[in-house]
């Protein structure tokens, strides 16, 4: 298997163009989702779905909401009118562990050889299940398709030597691809560098094992200026199978009471009918 | 910062062809889209009134959410899938109670062994057209035999499902011969019995085994839940009947411990976290707190009736009905409340911080991706 590879999506370089929605639309030649007018902030798309693997979060805030306290203060320290805007491009995530991928029935979700999880639309049956495991809301099904599509990571272009739409059309490296390993060194660097400056809340997300314990480190990770929740990340993610052992424990227990009440009651009847 | 040196883009040749790939394949001459994934639509490009319009700003800086937009996606499943829960559930638990009364009930409880056993087949049939119903791609249903994948419950399910079809299959049509077939009937009918079990209590791990947030906190009690609320429907079917003798104490008893089992687990399950509320509102509040009360109320209403004396053909008759309006409601409660919770992303952010995450795994899950060396069937 070649390196794992990943991106690094630096939200404070950010500047909201939505190049790489547009690129990521283009190259994988994604339906459109309509025009529509949401009025939240400058975004128009709401959520990662079936033909949207690319999504511009736009957050307002006042000096109130940023970081949830006084910090808010220094955080938009040099912003006119007491305000902040934050963006952020967010992605399927390519989790180490993937609910996606664990919960999959027919083995259409599979890992490749660039540490990416993948759906085969040629062997997905459309049942559904992963929209349901994925703890980040990013997998889903298309109404007349039947079939649950995310982001490749381009497989097809990485295929080729070439780097994912989104990366490429990023103007100000918000989004950059390279090898996992390399990209958290440069994540750590890049943090350490906006703390020294004074920026408050700035903080990885899933970079690691060890700071996403749920998810084993995701593979596209982030650096944010606020809390996760801020930008619709969940704080705490956890793959749905860390759990599942625990369920089938009960679901172990609860059938063999069933058999044993079952042969109880056969028992009962026939020593009555017998006396 | 050192420029990457432009490569010459090399002619593929029929191996990299192969690995490069992916299901949608663009032709690169006309640069359109010609694989497996072409031509894909959205069907309804404007959302619905009212989904994506402006939220409201909800709640306050120290508690954000984005706009109010839902974190997870809903899950697809329709309306098949709780009526799955309910008829697999039954025919689980009827598979069971005939494989109980063929090994130890003798000849007195003949009668009920062959209705539990047209009950156990013709379930599982009835469960197989309400899964492959709820497809994306109902054509491709015999994909979910194409690999055994222990960490899916879906997976797993099927594989139950599947078993236990072959295995009622033997048990109704050859249970009662004589000579090799006969045995081959009764090995089948004793089989289903054991599936049957796993059938009703995998649906519970099958929607705990999830991110949705009221399920994934109720891992606990789906799956006794389903296991409960199944005996007790396969009871009530079987009491309509209206048996007499051994038949009709198993019937009793059997019903009796499943709506008592059902009950518990439901008080268990809406049992809210002080710290974290929002899990389970959507069984307190609204048309899905409605449904669920109906379901508990229904079940329990159904427990009084055939638990008084004197029991009249028609009480019986009422209190069966009753608990099989309990069972359904139960089911429906539990997947349209599980959907509410997943649209409201307070109920992840909610219960994540008040370490409902991964915080409460007492080992965190082994960071490697899990994989398994086993043959997959093409």
């Amino acid at each position: 298997m070649a390196a794992a590879k990943g991106f690094f999506t630096d939200t404070s370089l950010c500047i909201g163009c939505k190049a790489c929605e547009v690129a990521c639309k283009q190259w994988n030649q994604l339906p459109a989702d309509g025009l529509h007018f949401t009025g939240n902030s400058y975004d128009n798309t709401g959520h990662l779905g079936a033909s949207t693997w690319r999504h511009v979060a736009f957050v307002e805030q006042t000096l109130s909401e940023a970081l949830g306290s006084s910090d808010g203060q220094s955080a938009a320290n040099g912003s006119t009118f007491g305000m902040r805007w934050l963006m952020e491009s967010d992605v399927c995530k390519h989790c180490q562990r993937a609910g996606c991928l664990e919960a999959c029935p027919t083995g259409a979700i599979v890992r490749t050889e660039f540490d990416s999880v993948y759906v085969q639309p040629d062997v997905c049956n459309g049942c559904g299940y992963c929209v349901a495991a994925c703890p980040f809301g990013v997998i889903d099904r298309r109404d007349d398709d039947g079939r649950a599509w995310k982001c490749t990571l381009c497989y097809d272009r990485l295929s080729d030597g070439l780097t994912p739409a989104c990366a490429k059309h990023c103007p100000t490296e918000s989004i950059q691809f390279g090898d996992v390993e390399e990209l958290r060194i440069r994540a750590q660097r890049r943090l350490e560098e906006l703390q020294a400056r004074g920026v408050r809340g700035a903080q990885l997300y899933g970079e690691d094992a060890r700071s996403q314990p749920g998810t084993g480190g995701l593979n596209a990770f982030f650096l944010l200026l606020d809390r996760p929740e801020v930008y619709n990340l969940p704080p705490d993610p956890v793959v749905p199978t860390a759990k599942g052992r625990e369920s089938w424990t009960f679901a172990g227990l609860a059938a063999a009471g069933m058999f044993f009440t079952a042969m109880a009651g056969a028992l009962l009847a026939r020593g009555r009918s017998v006396r | 910062m050192t420029t990457a040196p432009i490569h010459p883009i090399p002619i593929p040749m029929p191996a990299e062809l192969e690995r490069a790939t992916d299901g949608r394949e663009v032709d690169p001459a006309l640069g359109l889209l010609q694989g497996e994934g072409a031509a894909q639509r959205v069907r309804t490009p404007e959302p619905h009134p009212g989904q994506l319009a402006p939220a409201q700003f909800e709640g306050d800086a120290k508690t954000p959410t984005y706009y109010g937009l839902p974190v997870l996606q809903e899950p697809v499943w329709i309306w098949t899938i709780p009526v799955y829960l309910f008829v697999g559930g039954m025919a689980g638990a009827a598979s069971a109670l005939g494989a109980a009364s063929l090994v130890a009930g003798g000849p007195t409880l003949e009668r009920l062994e062959n209705r539990c056993r047209a009950l156990g087949l013709g379930g599982d049939v009835a469960s197989t057209v309400l899964l492959v119903t709820d497809l994306g791609r109902p054509d491709r249903f015999l994909n979910m035999l194409r690999v055994f994948r222990p960490t899916s419950p879906m997976s797993m399910g099927s594989w139950i499902l599947a078993l236990s079809g072959a295995a009622n299959s033997a048990g109704f049509f050859f249970g009662n011969r004589r000579g090799p077939l006969g045995a081959v009937g009764r090995v089948g009918i004793a089989a289903g019995g054991g599936l049957g079990a796993l059938l009703a209590g995998y649906t519970g791990v099958l929607l705990a085994n999830t991110a949705v947030p009221l399920w994934q906190a109720a891992r606990r009690e789906l799956p006794v839940l389903f296991v409960g609320s199944g005996m007790a429907s396969a009871g009530a079917v079987l009491e309509l009947f209206h048996d007499s003798g051994a038949s009709r104490r198993v019937t009793h008893w059997y019903g009796t411990v499943g709506k008592a089992v059902a009950l518990g687990a439901m008080l268990a399950m809406q049992r809210s976290s002080p710290r974290a509320p929002r899990v389970t509102e959507s069984l307190r509040t609204g048309a899905t707190g409605s449904l669920w009360r109906a379901g508990l109320l229904l079940t329990a209403a159904g427990l009084l009736a055939s638990g008084l004396g004197n029991k009249s053909r028609a009480r019986e008759r009422f209190a069966a009905a009753l608990t099989l309006a309990g069972a359904l409601a139960t089911r429906f409660a539990v997947f349209h409340a599980g959907k509410r919770s997943a649209r409201d992303p307070r109920a992840t952010f909610e219960g994540q911080r008040a370490g409902m995450g991964a915080a409460e795994l007492r080992h965190p899950p082994d960071p490697k991706p899990a994989v398994f060396k086993l043959p997959v069937m093409r």
